[in-house]
């Protein structure tokens, strides 16, 4: 990409915002720069960003998955349950995977083979998956976990990484090559771009979409699990609307709702520049109520400002010809 | 002048008697953080008058920071605010906890940074990674205020009735309601009966909503005891909206300002509270003293808190590894005396 295009592009605009915000945040922190507050800024938000990058393909694929905040929720409260009822830890983790793959081969069958729309159905998951995790820990918190299941999401193992942190990486670098140097990737697009012109190509959708969902489901899980390893205690309400946070960032990255289009870098530039724009008015001790303002102006500009733009390009184009 | 003569009189004190109680020595810089369950609750605004009052008394030059999450975000929110707390170098927080053992890793990385950590209305479950916790009112005896007021309202006959608490994790209430349960074994109480225990999270809708639910799914019931100044306003006006205050009392932990109405109408006709200004004020007091390293956490050590006189750091009874201030006492409001209050 030239650097005229660049800037012109998405992915240009967001390099820009993230400059201003880390300007903005250098200039107000001293200690906005340490190594402790760039791995805190990851950390606080890690089990989110891990679920936006599955999220994007499940967008460009045309679809949505409204249930991840709550699969994360049935993840975290299946280890409780299981640990507190003497199940071995290394157990009860591998349970919580296989419940979200569950939870996901659920979703994919009645969007995949059924035909549903996959926001009815994943609103279904949201509402069931989040009502089985609540069933399960009913409103006690279950804590004393073993120290080692803590540290994956407290302690720095990795230099001056976290065991979350890492995963988040290998599995960007890992959806980067499946999305944009794979031929599962092209299918993901093209079925995004026209369901229908994917089929008469004879592409066999429904096993790519259940996959998606499947995958969503584990990664999910897996993001559930770090989360109550990172807490060290787990209750019901875990991860409740997170969803919301995890489709704006994956939105804000350039992604369209409607699929088709959108890449992982500018979803990787979007979660940077929320991370730091959260972690910069945190620490100028702005919180509550403007932190959640502020982002909420951000989003509403970034997702109506494209829009506004090319239906002003299209009148324009419309008058000329 | 004052402050210097007090300042040798705690050095003397101190000299020749560790443990005996000394008035705390202001004019040091300290960062402190103000960090309640969420922001824009009453009580909370109320605290932090009084924190900022012992701020000013204390003349401590560095401002101090009132950081609060919105309700729906409360948990993240905290162990957010107590993250940042410990990368900006803060010498204390002062937390009502309303993420339970949730905000544990995050208060011990602080803690291990050095940063004292005073809990205040609502402490860590487990007491990791706390110095001391100040407590609003013996939890025991909040227990058996709210059974005796139960007891008043509902008379000799006894009746039904149900708790409306707030978030199923906030140690506070529940170690309330836990006390309640003891002392409704009396036999005094035998003709009380608890039905259910439902959770409005502090939020005034939900609280509304889950009022009116036990209503319906209870409807010989004749009370509802919310030990949250949220829950109780939230109930004491479903059940006016309802037209129910006949037939359904409210009572348990409120603000007189926010309770008036319900208590002249006859909704609620008797509830209870502490000062939360005082809370506030002996948070701020027992956290720059920690902070200065005048006072130290340990059983038994003593201090003065300006106006408010004098305490002393204890086991609590109530945790099994936890310190705490106790502040007391409870005052209790009904058609004689809230109006009054509540100016």
């Amino acid at each position: 990409m030239s650097a005229a295009r660049l800037l012109k592009s998405w992915e240009g605009l967001l390099l820009l915002m993230l400059a201003v915000v880390v300007g903005l945040s250098i200039e107000h922190s001293p200690v906005y720069l340490g190594v402790g507050n760039i791995v805190n800024l990851f950390q606080l938000e890690i089990e989110k960003i891990i679920v936006a990058l599955t999220m994007t393909l499940i967008i460009i694929n045309g679809e949505i998955d409204l249930s991840v905040a709550s699969v994360m929720g049935l993840s975290a409260c299946v280890i409780a349950w299981l640990f507190h009822h003497g199940v071995p830890m290394p157990l009860a983790m591998l349970a919580a995977l296989a419940a979200g793959g569950v939870a996901g081969l659920i979703n994919g069958f009645w969007v995949a083979y059924v035909g549903l729309p996959s926001l009815a159905v994943t609103l279904a998951g949201l509402i069931g998956y989040r009502g089985i995790a609540r069933v399960l820990v009913e409103d006690r918190s279950f804590g004393g976990y073993p120290d080692w299941f803590n540290a994956i999401g407290q302690r720095a193992q990795f230099g001056p990484l976290t065991v979350s942190i890492v995963v988040f990486l290998v599995l960007y670098a890992v959806i980067a090559v499946v999305l944009h140097r794979s031929g599962f990737g092209r299918l993901i697009y093209v079925m995004g771009n026209s369901l229908q012109a994917a089929r008469y190509s004879g592409v066999r959708v429904r096993p790519v979409k259940l996959s998606l969902f499947v995958t969503s489901g584990v990664v999910a899980a897996l993001a559930g699990l770090l989360y109550a390893a990172r807490l060290g205690s787990v209750r019901g309400d875990m991860a409740q609307g997170f969803e919301l946070d995890i489709i704006t960032m994956v939105l804000l990255g350039g992604v369209s709702i409607f699929g088709g289009s959108g890449n992982l870098a500018g979803v990787g530039l979007s979660i940077l520049v929320i991370l730091n724009l959260r972690n910069g008015m945190g620490l100028a001790d702005i919180t509550g109520n403007t932190q959640t303002s502020v982002i909420g102006a951000l989003l509403i500009l970034s997702v109506l400002a494209p829009n506004m733009v090319q239906t002003i390009r299209d009148k324009w184009k419309g008058r000329q010809t | 002048m004052r402050t210097h003569i007090l300042a040798g009189a705690a050095a003397a004190a101190l000299a020749l008697a560790p443990l005996a109680a000394f008035a705390v020595d202001g004019g040091k810089a300290e960062s402190m953080v103000l960090l309640p369950k969420f922001i824009g609750i009453a009580v909370f605004d109320q605290a932090h008058k009084g924190a900022e009052e012992a701020a000013a008394e204390l003349k401590n030059p560095t401002k101090l920071q009132f950081l609060g999450p919105t309700p729906e975000n409360s948990v993240a929110g905290q162990i957010e605010i107590v993250t940042n707390a410990t990368t900006q170098g803060a010498n204390a927080i002062m937390i009502s906890n309303n993420a339970g053992d949730q905000l544990v890793p995050a208060v011990k990385a602080a803690h291990d940074k050095g940063i004292k950590i005073v809990t205040w209305d609502s402490p860590i479950p487990t007491a990791e990674g706390e110095d001391v916790f100040v407590a609003q009112v013996d939890f025991k005896e909040t227990g058996k205020v709210m059974a005796d007021m139960a007891l008043d309202i509902l008379g000799a006959n006894g009746g039904e009735f149900a708790v409306l608490s707030a978030s199923p994790d906030a140690a506070n209430q529940n170690s309330w309601i836990a006390a309640m349960k003891d002392a409704l074994k009396d036999p005094k109480y035998a003709k009380l009966k608890l039905d259910d225990i439902v959770y409005g999270n502090d939020q005034s809708e939900k609280s509304y909503s889950q009022a009116n639910a036990l209503v319906d799914k209870y409807p010989n019931m004749k009370l509802i005891m919310a030990p949250t100044t949220v829950g109780i306003a939230a109930a004491a006006k479903a059940m006016q909206d309802a037209k129910l205050c006949d037939k359904v009392k409210v009572s348990g932990l409120g603000l007189p300002a926010e309770m008036v109405s319900y208590t002249m109408n006859g909704c609620a006709p008797e509830f209870a509270l502490w000062s939360f200004v005082d809370l506030g004020y002996l948070a701020y007091y027992t956290a720059y003293a920690l902070a200065t390293g005048q006072l130290k956490a340990e059983a038994g050590a003593k201090f003065k808190a300006g106006r408010m006189g004098e305490y002393t750091i204890e086991k609590d009874p109530t945790r099994s590894n936890g310190l705490r201030i106790l502040m007391g006492p409870f005052s209790k409001y009904d058609k004689s005396n809230v109006e009054a209050a509540a100016k």
